[in-house]
């Protein structure tokens, strides 16, 4: 597994002290709140009314067994015994104390773990696909690339200040787990028709009030030259993106205003002045280190006569949470951190060591976390699942949800954020209560529920099957629905379904777009399959019958 | 911001007062002002390229980096640095102690601190680090990572 050299280690420290001494200007009034913040931010560190919470990157997802331990005693040492695992590869803590702060990172850099950039308006945590290096038909595992471009923007000297914040995801794999065209720019691995592997890049998607699709910016883009590609687009950015106005902040509001082909105009009159310049281009001697740090540690195994055991309870979390890996003899298995009544993503330090010794014992030591808040096990051997589910059931820790309905992902929502306008962990409550029959479950198959509490939409509703949107009506909850959202195959914002529903008829509305769904099914036809068949009107006419 | 008003000249590298003026005025006057010898000051909102193919009768640039957290300094420096080659001194005034490291790695030659910072350690803030991880316009002192 890729590891930090002692020089990275060294970098995490000097940022720590830096941090510190900025910390302790400010608690000393020689820094002021508005400077503090934007400094602070780019460490991580949000600071509420009565508490302050870390955001520490997860970069690509991928985290070894040590790396958890560490986030396990951080919990326990600094926070209430609690980490929360987000839907872009972070994971916060939600109480921690100020002046205990520079030795927490301190703690956390021995295990190469850091919080630089998980927030602000700059370059934040890349993310890839969690099941990077793993599936069929990848064209590349991503996370080398991640990690050399996480490397260039890391306290970029000219891009450190941008008018918004900056989220990049990378894809190689066939299906979209990253969600890249919702993010301020994704990248999808791609080859070209003479076989050299290059990007396409997009730019301007993200969610909230205005949900926008990323434009293709550019439909190949060699690797060597990735880098001074997006130093041009980040320029343009950093020189014309609306800084005047709170809620325009994104590049998502610049692409929009001069057009996606003046964007990429403008970008690609920028990069012919550097895109030549050789100190611009991507390492490719570290790219190749990188690519035999990341490579995967097994090999295929042929288990002859193995014979699957034969338990119902087994049977279901595997059919559910169990996926095909492409080396011979290997599975991907998928936990499911989601709690009837818990907020989803939330992980017990007690649980993030015995994922940490699980991992070791059947995984290589290797863990991935995914924006379904799930942590994936990568290296399962097939003949060793059934006894890793044991230990999990032992645990309670074996949720057979996975892909299924009852894996909602859901924000804080009022009970947490003082920005909501409503709910959200109690309506994913009794939605997994109302579907709490495991046949049913099944028989509907995989369909996402996603519920934010207000328009920020931390828990990307758009892009979900079923999508809910907390507001307020007259001083009540109410939740705007929204269908056939999607990310995996293609990019689709959903459809909004009509006037929105108050909190106490909500779950039934749910119930009835699911019955709608599983009327009109044909063979497997997934949930958006059906609406782009039968449309929106027949959900319609049900829910406000 | 009213503070940038007030600085109406400034010393150059030889310790010499140089007359700023403002990138309006500038433009307004560019042919009288041409043979004075004056230094510019250009704001974040300023479109910096128009002074582009007058570089031989400025004296020098002052960028304005009042703004803690509006970083379109660091590309207009960037772009007058390495990309267009101006060759006299980009002073970034206003500045904070938080940013130097920023600057100076973007092309800023020499910076006028706010006085809000002054007997602070600037050491600490312009050299935190012993290493970098990108091209940029000065990495003088830093072991290069990329
Ligand atoms: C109570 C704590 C939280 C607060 C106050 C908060 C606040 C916000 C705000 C204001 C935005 C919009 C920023 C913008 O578009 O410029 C945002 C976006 C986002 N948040 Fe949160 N958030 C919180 C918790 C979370 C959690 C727990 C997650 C993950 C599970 C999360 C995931 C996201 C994501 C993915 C986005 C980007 C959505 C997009 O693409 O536009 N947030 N958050
Ligand atoms: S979507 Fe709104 S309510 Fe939910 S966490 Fe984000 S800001 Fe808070």
């Amino acid at each position: 597994m890729y590891q930090y050299n002692a020089e990275d280690s060294n970098f995490l420290v000097e940022r720590v002290d830096q941090f510190e001494k900025q910390l302790k200007r400010h608690l000393a009034g020689e820094l002021d709140d508005a400077k503090f913040r934007s400094l602070r931010l780019r460490n991580g560190l949000y600071m509420e009314l009565h508490a302050h919470m870390l955001r520490v990157a997860i970069p690509y997802g991928t985290l070894s067994s040590p790396q958890l331990r560490s986030l396990a005693n951080v919990a326990d040492k600094y926070d209430r015994g609690f980490g929360h695992f987000t839907t872009r590869q972070n994971i916060q803590f939600n109480w921690i104390e100020l002046p205990e702060i520079a030795n927490l990172l301190r703690e956390l850099s021995d295990e190469g773990l850091h919080a630089i950039q998980t927030s602000g308006k700059a370059t934040r945590n890349i993310t890839a696909d969690p099941l990077s290096g793993l599936t069929e038909g990848e064209i590349e595992d991503a996370r080398p690339y991640c990690e050399l471009i996480r490397r260039w923007f890391n306290l970029h000297p000219e891009f450190s200040w941008l008018p918004g914040k900056f989220k990049i995801a990378i894809n190689g794999a066939k299906l979209d787990e990253t969600a890249l065209r919702i993010h301020d720019l994704g990248l999808r691995l791609v080859r070209n028709s003479k076989g050299q592997l290059g990007f396409s890049v997009f730019v301007g998607g993200g969610l909230g009030a205005a949900a926008m699709i990323a434009a293709e910016t550019a439909s190949f883009i060699e690797v060597e030259d990735i880098l001074s590609y997006l130093e041009s687009t980040m320029r343009i950015y950093n020189l014309k993106g609306r800084r005047d106005h709170q809620k325009k902040l994104r590049i998502k509001f610049l692409v929009r205003e001069l057009g996606a082909e003046e964007f990429s105009r403008l970008v690609d009159e920028d990069w012919q002045q550097t895109k030549n310049d050789s100190k611009l281009k991507l390492n490719l001697v570290e790219l190749e280190q990188l690519k035999k740090d990341f490579s995967l540690p097994i090999k295929p195994i042929d288990l002859g006569g193995f014979e699957e055991k034969v338990d119902f309870n087994y049977s279901i979390w595997k059919n559910n949470n169990v996926r095909s890996h492409k080396v011979d003899g290997f599975s991907i298995v998928n936990i499911s951190l989601t709690k009837l009544g818990a907020a989803p993503g939330d992980a017990t330090s007690e649980q993030m060591r015995i994922l940490a010794d699980l991992s070791e014992k059947y995984s290589a030591g290797e863990l991935r976390t995914t924006k379904r808040q799930t942590i994936v096990f990568p290296y399962v051997r097939k003949d060793q699942v059934f006894n890793l589910w044991q230990s999990l059931e032992k645990y309670d820790l074996a949720i057979p949800h996975q892909g299924t309905l009852a894996q909602i992902v859901a924000c804080p929502g009022r009970d947490y954020c003082d920005l909501a306008k409503a709910v959200s962990i109690p309506i994913a409550t009794r939605v997994q209560e109302r579907f709490n029959d495991m046949k049913k479950l099944l028989d509907i198959g995989n369909l996402n529920i996603n519920i934010s509490g207000c328009e920020n939409s931390c828990a990307h509703h758009h892009v979900a099957d079923i999508g809910l949107l907390g507001m307020q009506k007259n001083g009540e909850e109410y939740y705007q629905i929204t269908l056939a959202g999607e990310t995996l195959y293609e990019t689709v914002i959903g459809k909004k379904l009509g006037p929105s529903v108050s909190g106490e008829n909500i779950v039934d509305a749910v119930e009835t777009v699911v019955n709608v769904y599983l009327e009109h099914r044909q063979n497997q036809e997934r949930f958006t399959e059906v609406f782009k068949r039968i449309g929106i009107t027949p959900f319609k006419e049900k829910v406000y019958e | 911001m009213s503070e940038i008003l007030q600085i109406e000249s400034i010393l150059n590298k030889e310790y010499e007062s140089v007359d700023l003026v403002s990138f309006q005025e500038w433009l307004e006057n560019i042919d009288k002002l041409s043979n004075l010898s004056v230094g510019v000051i250009i704001g974040p909102s300023d479109d910096v390229s128009l002074i582009k193919g007058h570089f031989d009768f400025i004296e020098l640039i002052a960028l304005d980096f009042n703004n803690f957290d509006d970083g379109r300094g660091y590309s207009q420096a960037y772009l007058l640095s390495k990309r267009w080659q101006f060759s006299g001194e980009i002073i970034g005034i206003n500045a904070h102690l938080d940013q130097l490291q920023f600057m100076i790695r973007s092309g800023v030659t020499s910076y006028i601190l706010l006085d809000s910072y002054i007997g602070l350690n600037e050491e600490d803030y312009a050299n935190g680090f012993s290493i970098c991880y990108q091209e940029a316009v000065n990495n003088s002192g830093l072991q290069q990572k990329y």
